[in-house]
């Protein structure tokens, strides 16, 4: 029976690979924790002809890749994968898990962290190790409305759930030299009690809000659906896209998919436009990778105004129009 | 005859609670509570499967005893009965700990059930790990983010659309289903249904004793996750203020930053003579 | 006595509120300005029991206590009082007077349309020469053969545009010399009942409110509310009740503009500060506050009076009095905190400072509260 050991082990979650790359970006983070706890960076990879992103793996920081490769394995599967995940981890025992925040990931870490008995910090937007060398993972909590940072003192392994974008990957080293360890199906898989009748890859056709230069991000203080619908003539203008609070959202003046915040889209725009947020942590969290904000607020006292680099006392629906006004003025054709 | 349980939460009812600076906590008492707006997708969910077919919905939350609210909420809307899951020894629980509570209620007063329904993520800690952790609690099959959930002969179906995937799913009863943001637009409370949810006797509250938890439960001290430090979200920059007439505000944001502005667009703007003032 | 509302009246004003500020708030403005009724809005309500507040279940109604009846009434207005005028008066005085003095043929016959919204009804005593004086009313009822012929003209009838079910006032020839008068239920349908232009009023303008013309309007027999000459007593004992959601609408329209103002006040800069933070605006925030405050209280109290079975008519007509009185005060406040954008059609308060006068005119005004007040300490034993 092995002592659990100093190990970092990272979920390799490929779907979607080149459009989310948050695998990666933790495997550059736990490169880091590592050299300071004296474990492997191991990637783990559930699939069928997953080789391709084995090396990917391999290139990115991971030191070890365990491969389960078998055609049974094709589909993402949370009944299989847990089973699994739980299985090696035992098998194993890496010190702490680490899974990205994809919507499999979310779904996956908290089954697998209920079965192996131990505690899971969920959209972590920082990781260190303290002085004892615990994980110290640092997530919004309070209903969002603080940051806090958490530990999992007593329990085995110390898992956490990583927000996509938190981290920066690593270049590519060609010369990567990891280990890859392949291993074999158990024979007592349980039989899959989901079955999947049809998956189709529906990527979003829209410019995606995470990857834009330019957002502009509109919430209550816009007034109404109608006025809502102006910052889509100043994206438009700007060639960016928009994004909302979750109370507009609520509210209906525009769809799920322009949530901005802790249940919906992390952005790293070059310049973010703010209109009428107050700035509420779930939405500042997802906005901390922003080049440069630029916030409109009739309170000068909204937290969103105090994070900005410029803030604009103004009613946001005036402001808006304002500025529509002036790049219409200013944008050669 | 479909045994379906809905877990539901209240959350606090403004997004942005205020934060003292002074003393470093959160003034939790000025926001009064609500029904989780994911939670009653959950039970929309649930409704819509009892249209069309004999059903008994029991709601099912866990938080202070103000929390009762939301069960005459969902007994309003549609739910059977409600239970609340309320002890001091409760509170502090995380996501590990609250699935076991409720995993515990669901075998001692739910043992025949056939469905879960959970929103997927609540408002206020916005985890989305309660529904998962449930599942295995009661060792069933769980499926996350559904946006339609239909009951079909003796399985449930649902359709979701997760990475980038839009998949048709099929799931064995027992099991549990998280029900997405985007499913559904709920219905409102109708006032007969609320005026009767308070005259119903259909609204139970069971503590940890009653649930048979023993004396030395206590969710904050067991729980595996330990909040070491908590601190408020850090201002930033130079933060410069603008203010006054909106042309006068407008027309200094592009003499001063421009740059910045042509920068992302990847464009030159044209500069006007009072952009220098 | 216990101040706290219980989880009951909160989860109802949750409720409610919430409803108000999802489907009716963001067409308010609109409404006011093109003096529209919302039919689409009131097509949301119907399955929610709005027009059925305090109707019993048997009758498609919610059954509510009469505290719960001004909660309603006051969320809704505070997001739109001329639909909660609209609400109030169809349940208070539109359908309260069925259930009442009706017979069981006559709840069954009128009430569930009513109560489901089918139907908005209506309270026509105000004429030419009647108002608060209803000894003046002069729409004349003729008992024929088979029913009554009514003839005359109503005029400023609340919901008088739309509505469906219609209680009139009439005097036969006898009465008029005794001063009684009788109550008759109109369908609109009936040959001779016709609707007048509608009033273009300062406030309330997406309440239809207009006149009514009875020419030759032959209602049967079992049309007639209670019995002849009863009519005076159904007024009263409507106006009773109606005063208690008029109340709750002045309160809603307060309570709106106090929030608006409230919120203006610590958003609005003058000499590098919030205007909150100087002593003046203070001074008004903390008397709209009192008042709105002593307000509810009075409403409420009355609400209670009424469900216990206890005699209210005083207590409804204080609520009145003092709640109106104190929406005007509000919103005259409330457009003052706001200065020159509160007299802009931008802001929602100079729509309050419109809305909140009638409430001192119609459902009996400030002048007639009194004088049942007055009435009632008087006939006090000294």
């Amino acid at each position: 029976m092995m002592e659990p050991n100093k190990d970092i082990w990272v979920f390799g979650d490929y779907r979607n690979y080149f459009r989310n790359r948050v695998t990666l970006q933790i495997l550059a983070r736990a490169t880091e924790l590592a050299a300071r706890t004296g474990g492997e960076v191991c990637a783990v990879v559930f699939g069928h002809q997953v080789d391709e992103f084995v090396s990917e793996y391999r290139a990115h920081g991971a030191g070890r890749v365990y491969v389960l490769d078998d055609p049974a394995l094709k589909q993402y599967s949370i009944e299989t994968y847990t089973f699994l995940m739980c299985r090696l981890v035992e098998e194993f025992k890496p010190e702490t898990l680490l899974v990205g925040a994809t919507q499999f990931g979310k779904e996956i870490a908290p089954r697998i962290a209920k079965k192996l008995g131990t505690g899971l910090t969920a959209d972590c937007i920082d990781l260190a190790v303290d002085e004892q060398g615990r994980l110290v993972q640092t997530a919004p909590s309070f209903g969002g409305n603080l940051i806090a940072r958490i530990i999992t003192p007593n329990h085995w392994p110390q898992m956490a759930i990583i927000r996509p974008g938190t981290f920066q990957e690593l270049p590519h080293d060609y010369d990567a030299q990891g280990e890859i360890v392949p291993l074999v199906l158990p024979r007592d898989l349980p039989a899959d009690k989901i079955r999947c009748v049809t998956s189709e890859h529906r990527p979003s056709r829209k410019r995606k809000i995470e990857d834009a230069d330019i957002v502009i991000a509109g919430g209550r203080g816009m007034g109404s659906k109608g006025k809502f619908k102006k910052l889509f003539e100043l994206a438009e203008l700007m060639q960016g896209e928009v994004g909302a609070t979750r109370p507009v959202v609520y509210a209906n003046w525009i769809g799920h998919d322009a949530l901005v915040g802790q249940a919906g889209k992390h952005i790293k725009p070059k310049i973010l436009f703010s209109f009428g947020i107050s700035g509420a942590i779930q939405h500042t969290a997802a906005i901390t990778n922003a080049d440069f904000i630029v916030a409109v607020n009739k309170n000068p006292n909204a937290t969103m105004m105090k994070m900005a680099d410029v803030a604009i006392v103004a009613d946001a629906n005036q402001a808006c129009l304002g500025i529509i006004r002036a790049l219409k003025e200013r944008i050669r054709v | 005859m479909l045994n379906i349980i809905v877990c539901i939460k209240q959350v606090p009812m403004v997004s942005e609670l205020p934060w003292d600076s002074k003393t470093g906590t959160l003034r939790r008492e000025v926001a009064p509570g609500m029904l989780d707006p994911a939670s009653r997708r959950a039970l929309e969910a649930a409704l819509r499967i009892k249209a069309g077919q004999p059903a008994r919905i029991s709601a099912v939350a866990m938080g202070p005893p103000m929390a009762e609210e939301v069960l005459y909420e969902a007994k309003a809307l549609g739910a059977d009965t409600g239970i609340l899951l309320t002890d001091r020894k409760m509170a502090g629980a995380d996501t590990y700990l609250t699935s076991f509570i409720l995993g515990e209620l669901i075998r001692r007063e739910f043992p025949d059930f056939d469905l879960i329904l959970c929103g997927s993520q609540t408002s206020d800690s916005e985890t989305g790990q309660v529904g998962p952790q449930l599942a295995e609690e009661l060792g069933i099959p769980d499926i996350g983010y559904a946006r339609r959930v239909t009951i079909v002969n003796s399985s449930v179906k649902v359709e979701r659309h997760v990475d980038d995937y839009f998949e048709v799913l099929e799931m064995d009863l027992p099991g549990l289903v998280t029900v997405d943001l985007a499913a559904y637009q709920p219905r409102y409370a109708p006032l007969e249904g609320l005026q009767a949810a308070f005259e119903s006797t259909d609204i139970r509250i069971i503590n940890a004793k009653a649930l048979g938890l023993d004396n030395t439960f206590n969710a904050l001290k067991d729980s595996p996750t330990r909040i070491i430090e908590v601190f408020s979200p850090t201002a930033r920059k130079e933060n410069r203020v603008l203010k006054g007439a909106v042309k006068k505000i407008v027309d200094g944001l592009f003499a001063d930053y421009g740059k910045v502005i042509s920068g992302a667009l990847g464009k030159d703007l044209k500069t006007y003579a009072h952009d220098g003032e | 006595m216990d101040f706290n509302p219980c989880t009951k009246h909160q989860l109802i004003r949750k409720s409610v509120r919430e409803f108000a500020e999802n489907e009716i708030k963001p067409h308010v403005s609109d409404l006011d300005r093109e003096a529209r009724f919302p039919w689409e809005i009131v097509e949301k309500m119907k399955p929610l029991n709005f027009f059925g507040l305090q109707t019993p279940r048997e009758y498609g109604g919610a059954d509510l206590d009469t505290i719960s009846y001004a909660i309603v009434i006051e969320e809704i207005s505070r997001v739109s009082a001329a639909l909660g005028l609209c609400v109030t008066v169809h349940n208070s005085v539109g359908i309260y007077p069925i259930l009442k003095f009706g017979t069981k043929t006559q709840k069954t016959t009128f009430v569930p349309d009513l109560a489901g919204g089918a139907r908005i009804g209506a309270f026509c005593l105000t004429e030419a020469n009647a108002g608060s004086d209803a000894g003046g009313v002069e729409t004349h009822a003729v008992e024929v053969a088979d029913g009554y012929v009514l003839n005359g003209t109503k005029i400023f009838v609340t919901n008088g545009g739309v509505c469906g079910t219609i209680l009139v006032f009439a005097v036969s020839e006898t009465e008029a010399k005794k001063g009684l008068a009788s109550v008759f239920i109109v369908e609109k349908e009936r040959p001779g009942f016709s609707v007048g232009e509608i009033e273009d009023l300062c406030g309330m303008r997406a309440n239809p409110v207009s006149s009514l013309f009875f020419e030759d309007c032959k209602v049967p027999h079992e049309n007639l509310l209670g019995r002849m000459g009863q009519g005076i007593k159904i007024g009263l004992s409507a106006l009773d009740t109606g005063r208690i959601g008029i109340a709750a609408q002045a309160l809603g329209i307060a309570q709106a503009a106090f929030e608006a103002a409230a919120s203006y006040a610590k958003e609005r800069q003058q000499f590098s500060r919030p205007i909150s933070k100087f002593q003046t605006i203070q001074n008004y925030l903390a008397d709209i506050a009192t008042e709105i405050d002593a307000s509810r209280l009075l409403l409420y109290r009355a609400a209670a009076r009424k469900d216990s079975g206890q005699p209210f008519s005083a207590e409804s007509s204080m609520a009145k009095l003092h709640c109106s009185a104190t929406a005007r005060k509000v919103t005259d406040l409330a457009v003052q905190i706001h200065g020159g954008y509160g007299y802009s059609k931008e802001y929602d308060v100079e729509r309050y400072f419109r809305d909140a006068k009638v409430t001192q005119i119609y459902e009996g005004t400030s002048e007639v509260q009194k004088l049942v007040i007055a009435r009632s300490i008087l006939s006090q034993p000294s």
